[in-house]
């Protein structure tokens, strides 16, 4: 009896032990590349704001994910070197129709033009906004392979297999002087990474965080980009 | 004896229950989805023409409901009417000087009093599709909208179509239902767009403005 009751004590453990080393520690390799062209010095003074948008104009069938965007403008916005953030939201709600995926504009040359409109110079001058960063690309699964099998009886339950996929993280983030609009730089960040749930009996997920690793160097990267750090 | 009649108990219960088991997974699957937007949509940043616009918003606009049944999905309704209200509200608000609300059904407008012109928006059809229909990763809708722009007396100054369009990638949203709803509202917000920069391009819209001495915005 105490021997089965060891047995059942090890095995809780062992799968509890296997639960918190898949929680904290169990993330695949990540390969992540941020590079970064200048084309004008840039500054960044107390009021001055920056907003993060997600290209979705027409008539491209891509979209940026709102997710991507997202991740971009709270790693920006927190941290060491932070700066300040509009909401993609709100600065659409704010300007809006100048920004919607009909009619924002394709190029920074475009941006003077669109500064004649009185109402839209001023709103701009209202918010602080320095400048404009967009951000094209997605993340895309480019391999999968393996099975795996569930089963469960009154006996008990567990799974057998191994999985595997493969996803690439490309975007490539321009920024725009709000004010002159001309384009000053530009930024890109790839990331690859290979995920894996082998299961012997437990699926032990070892995930590779492709999208966030592509968030993280692209964001640390704009700020220093806007704050001309090198 | 007992322990064949047990089976064969065991055996109908079991059929009846896999039976209904089934039935309730096909009713989760071909059940009917209801999309019912909450909007809120900003006010237009544009230069304001200095008229005074009645906008008529008739009930089939503000009833506005778009059936479709697709494939083993089910039935689709698409509640686009209640959103046109504020809508055509917050576009008046940013677009016009003046604005008021026109009451009234769908018969010819007629004269009404206070107003510059009146503009008597319709939805003339409406489209949607699944991500799993097109094989791609996003819910997309179509609207095509009507206006009509009448003068004070009710003559028809002009008619033109507004095609809108509107898609959500569905990995930003958890079903199928939200995925519907924002591409509906991004149809939306794209036709207040195009309307807003677009209006007093139209040439009869121009002719009118200009003879009445306002200003293009």
């Amino acid at each position: 009896m105490s021997t089965h009751t060891d047995i059942y004590r090890s095995r809780v453990r062992w799968v509890l032990a296997l639960g918190l080393w898949t929680l904290f520690g169990a993330t695949g390799c990540v390969t992540a590349t941020v590079q970064e062209i200048r084309q004008s010095a840039t500054s960044m003074a107390d009021g001055d704001a920056i907003v993060v948008l997600g290209r979705r104009n027409r008539p491209s069938t891509t979209q940026t994910e709102l997710d991507f965007v997202d991740c971009v403008s709270r790693n920006m916005s927190g941290g060491s070197n932070s700066v300040a953030v509009i909401s993609e939201q709100d600065f659409m709600d704010a300007l809006f129709p100048w920004f919607e995926p009909r009619t924002a504009p394709l190029a920074s040359g475009e941006l003077p033009a669109l500064l004649q409109e009185t109402a839209l110079a001023e709103r701009i001058s209202q918010i602080g906004l320095k400048y404009l960063v967009w951000v094209e690309g997605n993340t895309r699964r480019i391999s999968q392979g393996g099975s795996l099998s569930c089963t469960a009886t009154p006996g008990g339950a567990g799974c057998f297999g191994f999985l595997s996929w493969e996803n690439d993280s490309s975007y490539e983030a321009s920024i725009w002087d709000a004010h002159s609009g001309r384009t000053v730089g530009r930024v890109s960040s790839e990331a690859a990474g290979t995920s894996y749930v082998p299961a012997v009996v437990v699926p032990i997920p070892i995930i590779a965080r492709v999208q966030a690793s592509a968030c993280s160097g692209l964001a640390d990267q704009l700020k220093s980009f806007v704050q001309n750090e090198g | 004896m007992s322990s064949i009649f047990t089976g064969a108990i065991f055996k109908q219960a079991g059929t009846r229950l896999v039976f209904g088991t089934l039935l309730l997974v096909l009713a989760g699957c071909s059940g009917t989805k209801n999309v019912l937007p909450q909007a809120n949509f900003p006010i237009p940043l544009v230069d304001k023409t200095p008229i005074t616009m009645g906008i008529h918003l008739d009930p089939a606009l503000r009833e506005y409901v778009y059936t479709e049944t697709v494939g083993k999905k089910g039935e689709w309704n698409v509640a686009l009417g209640p959103v046109q209200v504020e809508l055509f509200n917050n576009l008046a608000q940013g677009m016009f000087a003046e604005y008021t609300v026109v009451e009234g059904d769908a018969e010819p407008i007629g004269s009404v009093e206070g107003v510059d012109a009146v503009l008597r928006p319709s939805i003339a059809e409406l489209q949607f599709a699944l991500p799993e229909q097109t094989r791609s990763n996003y819910y997309e809708v179509w609207i095509r909208y009507n206006f009509q722009l009448f003068d004070a007396n009710g003559t028809l100054i002009s008619e033109w179509p507004l095609p809108a369009y509107g898609k959500a990638n569905k990995n930003d949203f958890g079903n199928s239902n939200r995925g519907v709803e924002a591409a509906a509202l991004a149809a939306c917000r794209d036709a207040m767009a195009f309307f807003a920069i677009n209006f007093d391009r139209d040439p009869a819209v121009k002719q009118w403005l200009d003879m009445r001495g306002t200003p293009d915005t």
